[in-house]
């Protein structure tokens, strides 16, 4: 049982009085109550420690920091904290120390959806997408907060990945893995983002796919906006990444270039595989 | 565990003993008595939801047709059968009844050994269309001939002729019967559908008692069902009951009518404790902890090999007996069946609201509810008169407003009930005695 | 054989009482199938917010009436209509304030508003038996029928009549009316579409910028409109009475959830076929089938099926057959 009364899951199963599907999950937790001074960096997670509601600590003085028009990635083993790290940067995360900056400005107060309004751009690992809506639909949603004119925009993400264009049409919940994750990049480019943030963008498409998927993603950096990506495919991440974070339990291990870190015999020993 | 708790629980019980207490100080003991029986079958009524709620987050909201086939069961059981009718059609309804099934049992039958295909449909089709035809032929007319002996009396088939706490048990296996076939049914299916399943059965039990005179007399009612406990009338022609009534000073007349409340309320009790001791007993047994771990998180229990279905299947059965019973008792309690009485919003949702209130999960906590709701169910209209009384007595006499108001005092029990339960659970989600 | 009149009386006595009866489940299983899909639980007040919007007409009416204001040949309850949805609009919206949405907050579960809203029905229930009573109320006024049965009889020279009544009338064209506009603001405004988006995924919604609270009380307005049209369709065509709106919960709820439940074109469908179920297997028969059957062979029989009192147990049953074929309903549920 959980502590909050109204979240018992008595009763919840019978569907004809309750609508499992699509439940929001997202809990506003954001900021700290020590504020820092800032830095220089576009987007900065600025040595982040804090958990999940009242839980333990997952993450340990973590800093993740994206540099403007680069491709930052986070890489490390199973549970080192990779999408925690991503969430505490988003604000859906209890930072008990740290400070998370954009454009030289704090967020660390500011909720999941204000951090949109600023211009983060975030793409979630699962349910990224609105099934039961067309690609079109799902285009439009994702520029909702915007009152200008939105076709420029959905041109440019139909240049990106020409094959939404053929599909714009087709429910969104029908398409192949690999189109679900370029209709969930296009949704969140919609916002016409400062900075985009990817949380395992590849997870169960095919190589094939993946390496195209990553190309589009090096694409959408050259028009100049900056990516922070966390992956489990660490080798191929850590290529086209401009910079690299290695996390294990929480903590930073190691930080550099993506070549660097390559090149670094203790990071492919421990976890590259050699 | 707490102290603290059993104390609360203990207070709370005791300001619900006052309640009752004060009406009998304050109205009369007759009416005290008369709220305290129906608080007594209350919380049995409660107590059976809570089994399907709180162990096992069933959402149960045709309660009040379990209710109602527990009154069946009064009716099959205690009511001495009518002989004319049975020598007129008795049989051929009887005859009806197991075509019926007979009709049932064989579509069943195709549908699970045949392989799918048109000729599985088709036989399914012709055995249901047939058998339907082949029932109304036959059930009709012992319905006709049945109905039409002496109507304004009988015009039904009767009972037994049992003694009425027999109905007792019976009317719980009824309902456990048919709590079975509606788990089975809507248990099985890929997501749970009990809500609705409930709610639609119910309505139909209902519609069933209602216009099968043969069986019920209908709206006609049934009334002068026997009794587990002396008449009034018989008392005070008893020589010790007159003696006792004259030593002590009281009046006859209102001390039988006393005596024979009392006389339910101890039967009552005694069924309400054997229930919460086998409660507690479950609850606190390893079973009720598997029911729990199946409650708080079915996946993980599945996954461990806990047959879920059949744990839900088994709960909804118990509870829905539990129910059954109380409902024959409360139509023992008014010794007579009136079908069309039976309304959702006070047998299905108030008892919902006694199970919140008091505490979903806790036995206790469900009994407390049943006695505290159903007081300020039956009481919450005359203290809405009052009100209502104060508030119109400025206005001019004859205002049209003034007699509007007077005369709709008695729906504030409804509106009380709605507050209740959403400050209950807005403030105390847990209920007034929570779950351990 | 006499197929022209076994038609006639089809259509007089199942086939256009259906239809009306199928909008007007129609438009009250609209409601709850979008309370589904937004905020996620059956609400169990829904027909008593019906009951409370039709009230609010018919009281407006009797003031019109009373004024000596009318629509002539129509029924003055469309001059109403829009007063009573503007109250329940308020009564809905201070209702989602008081209790609601507290339990967004607590990010509560479904179940939690379904007990919720077993307390909102007790209240509603209460103030609708309270300001009005429990009798029947009649409000219907205006051009009785569309087309007499003696009328139709004159103009076709058939054996059997046809009538149109204006309210039946009215019904389909005023439920079609709402259909259509609900369906272009789903599909075509960016608000209808922000609400199906909430609907899909409430948390991809919130990081799109779509502001929950918003889509919460625009679909209290639309529920609110949805139910006052149908509680006052159903009243002007059969009559109003608090105990009978309670009571359309369930054949509202049957035809949402076999229409698939958050599916706003399994509602449709779904009203469409409870309704023409219910009449159709409670009607009795006899007539249509003497007139196709050969002269002289009328059934000695009603053909009836079932008495009209099971109509209850038709939605039940039709229920549970395509829950046993299709889980999800005839249209696939939990979308809108």
């Amino acid at each position: 049982m959980t502590d909050n009364p109204y979240q018992t899951d008595r009763g919840n199963k019978d569907v004809s009085i309750t609508n499992p599907k699509g439940v929001g999950t997202i809990t506003a937790v954001p900021g700290t109550d020590r504020p820092m001074a800032t830095d220089t960096a576009f987007l900065i997670g600025d040595s982040m420690t804090g958990g999940y509601g009242n839980g333990p600590d997952i993450l340990h003085d973590c800093t993740i920091a994206v540099n403007p028009g680069e491709i930052a990635v986070i890489v490390g083993p199973n549970g080192a904290g990779k999408s925690t790290a991503m969430k505490a940067v988003f604000g859906m995360l209890s930072l008990r120390q740290g400070s998370v900056r954009l454009d030289g400005e704090d967020i660390t107060t500011l909720s999941p959806q204000a951090r949109v309004a600023k211009g983060m751009g975030f793409v979630p690992q699962t349910g990224n997408i609105f099934t039961s809506m067309t690609v079109e639909e799902n285009l439009e949603m994702g520029a909702f907060i915007r009152r200008d004119d939105i076709r420029k925009t959905m041109e440019q993400v139909f240049a990106l990945f020409p094959i939404l264009r053929d599909k714009r049409r087709q429910a969104a919940g029908e398409l192949s893995g690999g189109q679900r994750q370029q209709v969930a990049v296009g949704r969140a480019l919609m916002t016409k983002p400062k900075l985009l943030m990817l949380d395992e963008p590849t997870a169960g498409v095919s190589p094939i796919v993946m390496d195209e998927l990553f190309d589009r993603i090096i694409e959408v950096a050259r028009t100049g906006i900056p990516i922070l990506m966390v992956e489990q495919n660490a080798r191929q991440a850590l290529e086209i990444a401009d910079r690299g974070y290695v996390l294990v339990q929480g903590r930073n291990a190691h930080t550099g270039t993506g070549k660097e870190l390559l090149a670094d015999p203790q990071v492919r020993r421990s976890f590259l595989g050699g | 565990m707490t102290g603290v708790r059993d104390i609360r629980a203990v207070a709370l019980f005791a300001a619900v003993a006052v309640l009752y207490l004060g009406t009998g100080f304050v109205q009369s003991w007759n009416i005290a008595l008369s709220i305290f029986n129906m608080g007594l079958v209350s919380a049995i009524l409660a107590l059976g939801v809570n089994m399907q709620w709180g162990y096992a987050g069933l959402f149960n909201v045709g309660v009040m047709g379990f209710v109602a086939l527990g009154g069946l069961a009064t009716v099959l059981i205690a009511v001495p059968p009518v002989e004319d009718a049975w020598a007129a059609g008795g049989l051929r309804i009887v005859l009806a009844l197991v075509l019926g099934a007979a009709t049932i049992i064989a579509a069943i039958l195709v549908w699970s050994k045949l392989a799918p295909g048109r000729l599985r449909a088709l036989g399914m089709v012709v055995i249901l269309i047939g058998g339907f035809a082949l029932f109304r032929t036959v059930f009709d007319g012992g319905v006709i001939a049945v109905e039409a002996v002496n109507p304004a009396a009988t015009g039904f088939l009767g009972g037994l002729g049992l003694p009425v706490l027999v109905a007792w048990p019976v009317g719980g296996v009824l309902a456990a019967g048919a709590a079975w076939l509606i788990g089975k049914t809507a248990l099985g299916l890929r997501s749970d559908y009990l809500a609705i399943a409930t709610l639609g059965i119910s309505e139909i039990i209902i519609a069933v008692l209602k216009n099968e005179d043969w069986l019920t007399r209908g709206v006609k009612n049934v009334t002068g069902v026997p009794r587990p406990v002396p008449y009034e009338v018989e008392l005070q022609q008893t020589p010790w009951f007159t003696d006792l009534a004259a030593r002590l000073g009281a009046d006859p007349v209102s001390m039988s009518s006393i005596m024979v409340k009392l006389s339910y309320a101890g039967l009552f009790m005694v069924v309400l404790l054997v229930l919460i001791w086998f409660s507690q007993k479950a609850w606190n047994s390893p079973w009720g902890r598997m029911m729990r771990a199946i409650r708080d998180n079915e996946v993980s229990a599945a996954a461990m090999g806990k047959d879920v279905k059949a744990r839900h299947l088994q709960v909804f059965v118990l509870g829905s007996a539990v129910v059954g019973m109380a409902g024959a008792m409360m139509t023992t309690l008014d010794s007579q069946l009136v079908p069309s009485s039976y309304q959702p919003l006070r047998f299905t949702f108030l008892v919902w609201v006694m199970v919140i209130v008091g505490g979903s999960g806790n036995n206790w906590g469900a009994v407390l509810g049943g006695f505290l709701i159903w007081w300020l169910w039956i009481q919450v209209e005359p203290l809405g008169q009052l009100l209502m009384q104060s508030i119109t007595s400025g206005m001019a006499e004859g205002s049209w407003l003034r007699a509007h108001l007077l005369e709709a005092a008695a729906h504030m029990r409804l509106m009380t009930m709605g507050v209740i339960l959403l400050l209950v659970l807005r403030f105390s989600p847990r209920g007034l005695i929570p779950e351990r | 054989m006499d197929i022209l009149n076994a038609i006639v009386v089809l259509l007089n006595f199942v086939i256009i009482p259906a239809t009306a009866y199928g909008a007007q489940l129609a438009l009250g299983a609209l409601g709850v199938t979008l309370i589904y899909g937004i905020l996620r639980f059956s609400n169990f007040a829904h027909g008593d917010t019906m009951a409370f919007g039709t009230m609010i007409v018919i009281l407006c009416t009797w003031g019109l009436q009373a004024a000596g204001v009318t629509l002539g040949p129509l029924p003055t309850a469309l001059l109403a209509l829009p007063v009573g949805i503007a109250l329940t609009a308020l009564l809905l919206m201070g209702t989602d304030r008081a209790v609601y949405r507290f339990y967004r907050r607590q990010k509560a579960k479904p179940v939690v508003y379904v007990i919720a809203s077993l307390g909102v029905m007790f209240i509603m229930n209460g103030i609708v038996r309270f300001i009005i009573g429990v009798d029947d109320q009649r409000f219907d006024d205006g051009e009785r029928f569309l087309i007499s049965v003696r009328r139709f009889r004159d103009l076709t020279g058939l054996e059997e009549g046809l009538g149109i009544r204006t309210s039946q009338a009215i019904t389909v064209v005023v439920a079609l009316i709402a259909m259509v506009a609900l369906f272009w603001f789903l599909n075509r405004t960016r608000t209808g579409k922000s609400m199906r988006a909430f609907s899909d995924n409430e948390d991809l919604a919130l990081l799109s910028g779509i502001n929950p609270e918003r889509v919460v009380m625009i679909t209290w307005l639309i529920v609110a409109a949805l139910a006052t049209t149908a509680g006052t369709l159903y009243g002007l065509d059969k009559a109003f009475k608090p105990f009978t709106y309670f009571q359309l919960l369930l054949p509202i709820f049957a035809a949402a959830i076999v229409g698939g439940l958050g599916n706003p074109v399994g509602a449709i469908l779904g009203g469409f076929l409870i309704a023409f179920s219910e009449v159709g297997v409670t009607y009795a028969f006899r007539k249509v089938v003497g007139y196709l059957g050969p002269e002289g062979w009328e059934p000695a029989g009603m053909m009836q099926l079932l008495s009209t009192d099971y109509k209850f147990a038709v939605s039940f049953t039709i229920l549970l057959i395509v829950l046993l074929f299709r889980p999800t309903g005839i249209m696939k549920g939990k979308t809108i």
